[in-house]
């Protein structure tokens, strides 16, 4: 169990030194291999650490192996711990199961891209420091991962490095997940100070026990949920992830929508115990979701870019992720992850060819009618259409209402807000999906598409690009046979020792709650077809379009909020210290060194006999002095 | 122990200085200064063997063969840079030589 972790963790940072190290002595094809084989050799190490645990059990499932002591300063210590658990191999396996499919979708879709190596290497540091994230056995390696992934997220975006829009895309991503790092460091400072350890039980121990206060456990869950929020791309600070579609559509399908932006639901189930702890911050998370849900929901509708219209759906699916977490229905929020993870992989995969076929066009005005000339692209992205709007028998439907009906079970005020307005966001998923969908594959090709269609059966993209959306294509449909309730489990039985849920809903109420959302689905799904018949948006002119079509004014508020005014007092701090003070003073020196140096020199008067009058003056002098202070 | 005591050798030897150190200050050829640097170093020599004598050892008297050899590395490389100077027909005159004048 340990070894497969082991192998899993490290494979994946081998391929990235292999390629980074051999440079342009392999060919951008070999990086290729060597990048998917490295991440497939971490998924054969999860599926060793898997089946070991399956054999184990079920309350020995939990191992933790230390490398060795890492950092140490008296009493306080942080090795290198991997902790291996059902939540870990789970993501584990998502990680390197998803991730290595969408590296060989890669192959195929940067082929004859520049600097191929360089994103192979970047992909395989990416899946490493998704790994770290969520292996690691204490917080501060949790820490670890949590930047790295930012990092490797930031390098991938901006790998269109000669647009602009990419640059400025990436520097947003990073700025607004500092933000999330940063407020996680000081709630770890806060745990180092008041606990004197970073490992999780001694951790959670301490919350659980009552022996801090309050305040210190609800600002440690504060600060962890800013990270969650941050990473995730959840209101308030969510605007990075539609700009962040700049980067290569397998990158967007593996780091903004599959693994790297779920993290923010994966930490929120391992910390649960805090924040069932400070039961209001877990609320804060779960209202958040529904925010996020409805927002994005929204502005997904009026969007053009077919990438963006998929980002915001994410943002829409991890807010449910959010509100299952904020009422305790960990095992689902997990569950809703995995099945996202393949049917959103296989949306932007599915989107990818779309993309590739047409050349780079990614406006979903200048598509129409690709059915016919892209048939399997056609049915895949359907049955990922199918999955996230959440329709029986596909994956979402499973995992999101699992959801909704925890929402159900959880009861009170805040639990019926949270159904309304879930039932409300499945209605928004069906309208936006399927708005999408028919827009680029129903109705008559477009002047583009027939520009692009040679032939009946027009080239859909390399075989190295169909398998992986075929493999995603089978989990979007069958991976939520997992968890049918009340018929069979085991995907909630494999996590309820990590994760015990803190609501269950009956049986009753789980397929109550089925029947209105399928309902609401449909709904949408017709409203859609309506629409998209008779030629019409789904939000008409008006305020409202304005306001989704501006995002609600995020950017703009935070450009005239934080933005600015943080450019004004650069500049001002420029022209009245930098300026003044520091470069002034720094002249200062340098003029004082020239003065001197001109004062010294009129003494070398080049003449030999003076220096050595000078000379022996001095040593005469010297003798004097020793002979009379002796 | 035979022969005069270790003043007369000190008294010597700080006259043969005081004379080298005369000749450097005064005398513009550099052949003359070259000369007077050499009677310098041996007013250094003589005193060293005359210590030797007083104390019985031999470091003073090893000390003055390295100080020899050291003055005839020098007076190689002194002549070397005279002759050179009298190729270019440049004036044997140190005071000449100012090109270092800050």
């Amino acid at each position: 169990m340990v070894n497969g972790a082991w192998v899993c963790l490290l494979a994946p940072l081998a391929g990235f030194l292999a390629i980074t190290l051999a440079g342009d002595r392999i060919t951008r094809r070999q990086a290729g291999i060597l990048s998917t084989a490295s991440v497939f050799v971490g998924f054969a190490g999860a599926v060793v650490a898997f089946i070991d645990a399956l054999s184990r059990e079920p309350d020995d499932r939990a191992v933790t192996t230390t490398a060795w002591t890492w950092l140490a300063a008296g009493d306080f210590k942080v090795s290198i711990d991997l902790l291996v658990d059902p939540l870990s191999i789970t993501m584990m396996l998502v990680v390197t199961g998803i991730g290595g499919l969408i590296v060989l979708y890669s192959n195929g879709y940067m082929e004859g891209e520049d600097e191929e190596r360089r994103y192979f290497a970047y992909m395989s540091l990416f899946v490493f420091s998704m790994l770290m994230l969520v292996m690691g056995g204490n917080l501060l390696l949790l820490l670890v991962g949590w930047g790295l992934v930012g990092l490797a997220s930031y390098l991938l975006i901006g790998f269109y490095h000669d647009r602009s829009s990419a640059i400025d895309a990436a520097k947003k991503a990073f700025v607004i997940n500092t933000i999330g790092d940063a407020a996680m460091a000081l709630a770890l400072f806060l745990a180092i100070a008041k606990v004197g350890s970073l490992d999780y039980s001694t951790v959670f121990d301490a919350a659980q026990s009552g022996e801090l206060s309050d305040t210190v456990v609800t600002l440690l869950a504060l600060g962890l949920l800013a990270g969650a929020v941050a990473k995730s791309a959840q209101i308030p600070l969510h605007t990075w992830l539609p700009d962040a579609m700049e980067g290569p559509t397998p990158v967007s399908a593996l780091i903004h929508a599959a693994t790297m932006v779920t993290a923010g639901v994966y930490l929120i189930c391992r910390t649960h115990l805090i924040f069932q702890a400070a039961p209001d911050i877990q609320h804060l998370a779960a209202v958040l979701g529904l925010i996020t849900l409805l927002v994005a929901g929204g502005i997904a509708l009026v969007q053009w870019d077919i990438k963006r219209v998929i980002a915001y759906s994410t943002m829409s699916q991890i807010g449910y992720m959010f509100v299952g977490a904020g009422i305790g229905a960990y095992p689902f929020a997990m569950f809703h992850l995995v099945t996202h993870a393949f049917f959103k992989a296989l949306l932007f995969l599915a989107a990818g060819l779309v993309i590739h076929h047409l050349d780079g066009e990614q406006d979903i005005r200048k598509m129409g009618g690709l059915a016919k000339s892209m048939p399997y692209t056609r049915w895949t992205f359907l049955i990922g259409s199918l999955s996230l709007a959440g329709i029986p028998i596909f994956a979402g439907f499973w995992s999101k209402d699992a959801i909704i009906s925890s929402t159900l079970a959880y009861g009170g005020a805040l639990g019926w807000i949270l159904y309304v307005g879930a039932l409300l966001g499945t209605l928004l998923t069906g309208l936006y999906t399927f708005r999408l969908y028919f827009r680029v594959f129903h109705g008559e090709p477009s002047e583009l598409v027939t520009a692009h269609t040679h032939g009946e059966h027009s080239d859909e993209g390399a075989r190295s690009m169909l398998l992986p959306v075929g493999v995603l294509a089978l989990g979007a449909t069958f991976v939520g046979f997992l968890a049918i309730p009340g018929v069979w489990e085991p995907f909630e039985k494999w996590l309820e020792p990590v994760v015990p849920p803190l609501v269950q809903a009956t049986t009753a109420q789980d397929w109550f709650s089925s029947l209105i959302s399928v309902a609401l689905a449909s709904l949408g799904i017709f409203v859609a077809w309506r629409a998209f018949q008779a030629r019409r948006e789904l939000v008409p002119d008006g305020f409202a379009r304005t306001a989704l079509e501006h995002k609600l004014w995020f950017d703009e508020l935070y450009d005239v909020a934080v933005s600015r005014p943080a450019q004004l007092v650069a500049m001002r701090l420029r022209d009245r210290v930098e300026v003044p003070v520091v470069q002034g003073g720094l002249d200062e020196v340098a003029e004082g060194a020239v003065r001197g140096a001109a004062a010294t020199a009129s003494v070398q008067s080049g003449l030999l006999r003076t220096y050595a009058l000078a000379f022996t003056v001095a040593v005469a002098i010297l003798t004097l002095v020793f002979l009379v202070v002796r | 122990m035979m022969g005069p005591g270790i003043p007369w050798y000190l008294a010597i030897s700080s006259i043969l200085f005081s004379i080298g150190v005369a000749g450097v200050l005064l005398r513009r050829s550099p052949l003359i200064v070259l000369l007077s640097l050499e009677i310098m170093l041996n007013a250094a020599n003589l005193s060293f063997v005359g210590f030797s004598r007083l104390f019985g050892e031999m470091d003073g008297q090893i000390f003055a063969l390295a100080v020899m050899a050291v003055a005839a590395a020098e007076v190689c490389v002194g002549l070397g840079l005279i002759v050179a100077m009298a190729r270019r027909r440049l004036a044997l005159d140190v005071d000449t030589l100012t090109e270092l004048r800050g």
